[in-house]
């Protein structure tokens, strides 16, 4: 329907339509937001051996969050004197965009997607990229040593782990034959690339991790040494633009994740084909998901030194060894 | 002209990347600066999209705004430039001269573009880009490809050496 509407001429009607579609992603988005982070807390409470949110709407605490957004909203906004005022402003905005423009080429299900780039893949890397701006700038903008720190650790670490990543997704790459994210899911109708490619998808796992700077790679707001990292001086709304893109690409790492390696929208075995396919993609999604969580609530925080060698020194080797046995794979049984 | 999509996207980024470019130029801070060179470089990426050149506009954004920029703020940041705000003003009359260069090099280049002889090659680059363009460069280009891996490696080679021999000059001091 998507592609139809996009090549049909411009008008006020398809602009609306647009606006409205984009607009009712975004409220799914903060949606998934809102109780991820009540799902998050609830998890780690659990693991921890105790309730998590328990007060705020029901045994559940499922109005937690929501309240927790609203304290944010009516919160007083601060700009240090000293901060550089337009950039300040700017850098969450220049953080959260990328993580919604991302959104767009995610194959949710056959029909439900936005955007159904050639270079699918390479567009949610050169974007996701981008975030790094937002973070960096809003890190010096504060006039503020440890959100400087902070900015400088997670530019660091985002670039260093960035290239395992793309390394570790070449092996897909290789085997579907495309970047197009479609193609690549129906190139898993015979096997999840997680099955035909596990030492890349254990590189990609970590590497995402790394990438949304979630445990055991959160360096850059460390809190007992950074305060909060590039976010100190952050207050109210403009402090909730930054946690809201990290929560919307722990959305869009899951999806991802899930359309690489498990096989999107496809049902695991031929006589489950009777269950929708968006069913298949949300169990998937919401186990990567709950993986996440997990790792969240199990590791301690890596030490900076080691962080970079990790990258550098174990994750990429074993990408490139993992592309080039991917390739005589290839060359020897396709 | 009809007016489509494609003109209203097109003015948008292309006016977002002069202003760009011209906010480099006129602004004080060097961070600002940037910031304005990555608006132009992504503007310069949409504008690759519309010519439907979706891998080199998604390498653009990955290397130009992504890689080379962040490296261009890293040093920045972390050396503290000092804010040479003072401008040389100059007289009148360089200024009509300024004047009368630029309208005549916007002259020169309207009429070198405007007759510039285009031949319109027939070519599918746009439907499959990204592996039209790989198969360009594994058969037709494939010893400039190589050419310049060893170039690029012989770089990194060097860069790692320049930064060895620091490290070792510091350790004797």
């Amino acid at each position: 329907m998507i592609q139809d509407m996009l090549q049909s001429s411009p008008g006020l009607g398809n602009f609306v339509i647009f606006f409205i579609l984009g607009l009712v992603l975004l409220l799914i988005v903060l949606g998934f937001v809102t109780f991820s982070i009540l799902a998050e807390r609830k998890v780690m409470g659990y693991i921890q051996l105790r309730h998590g949110p328990n007060q705020v709407g029901g045994r559940w605490g499922l109005l937690q969050t929501v309240a927790d957004v609203l304290k944010l909203l009516l919160k007083e906004d601060i700009i240090p004197k000293l901060a550089d005022r337009p950039l300040f402003i700017l850098a969450p905005i220049i953080a959260f965009a990328p993580s919604f423009m991302v959104l767009a080429t995610i194959p949710f299900t056959e029909n439900f997607q936005f955007a159904d780039l050639n270079v699918g893949l390479l567009y949610y890397v050169a974007i996701s990229g981008m975030t790094v701006f937002g973070v960096l700038l809003g890190g010096w903008a504060s006039n503020n040593k440890y959100s400087l720190l902070g900015g400088a650790r997670a530019t660091a670490q985002m670039i260093s782990y960035e290239i395992p990543l793309v390394m570790s997704v070449l092996g897909v790459i290789l085997l579907s034959g495309s970047l197009n994210l479609n193609e690549i899911v129906e190139a898993q109708k015979n096997g999840w690339f997680i099955l035909l490619q596990p030492i890349g998808f254990i590189v990609f796992f970590i590497a995402s991790v790394a990438e949304l700077s979630r445990t055991p790679f959160d360096l850059p707001e460390s809190e007992s040494e950074l305060v909060a990292g590039y976010h100190t001086e952050y207050t109210g709304f403009r402090w909730a633009f930054f946690m809201l893109a990290e929560y919307v690409y722990l959305f869009a790492m899951s999806a991802l994740i899930t359309v690489l390696f498990l096989g999107g929208w496809m049902a695991p075995f031929g006589f489950l084909d009777f269950i929708p396919g968006s069913v298949w993609f949300s169990i998937k999604f919401f186990f990567v998901l709950f993986v996440y969580l997990w790792l969240r609530s199990t590791f301690p925080r890596m030490r900076a030194d080691k962080l970079m060698e990790f990258a550098w020194k174990v994750l990429l080797p074993i990408a490139l060894g993992n592309i080039f046995l991917t390739a005589l794979i290839k060359s020897l049984f396709f | 002209m009809t007016i489509s999509g494609e003109f209203f996207a097109f003015m948008g980024l292309a006016l977002v990347a002069i202003i760009g470019g011209v906010l480099l130029l006129n602004l004080n801070k060097v961070v600002h600066m940037v910031v304005a060179l990555i608006f132009t470089f992504v503007s310069i990426a949409g504008i690759y999209i519309l010519l439907s050149a979706e891998f080199v506009a998604a390498v653009q954004i990955l290397i130009y705004s992504g890689a080379i920029t962040i490296i261009m703020l890293f040093g920045i940041m972390l050396t503290k430039p000092y804010d040479d705000e003072s401008e040389s003003k100059g007289g009148k009359w360089k200024k009509i001269l300024l004047f009368l260069g630029v309208i005549g090099f916007a002259f020169a280049v309207y009429v070198g573009i405007y007759n510039f002889p285009i031949e319109q090659v027939p070519s599918a680059l746009h439907e499959n880009n990204t592996m039209e363009i790989g198969k360009a460069i594994y058969t037709k280009f494939i010893i400039p490809f190589e050419l310049v891996s060893v170039l690029l490696l012989a770089a990194l080679v060097g860069a790692i050496i320049l930064a060895k021999r620091e490290d070792k000059e510091a350790d004797k001091e």
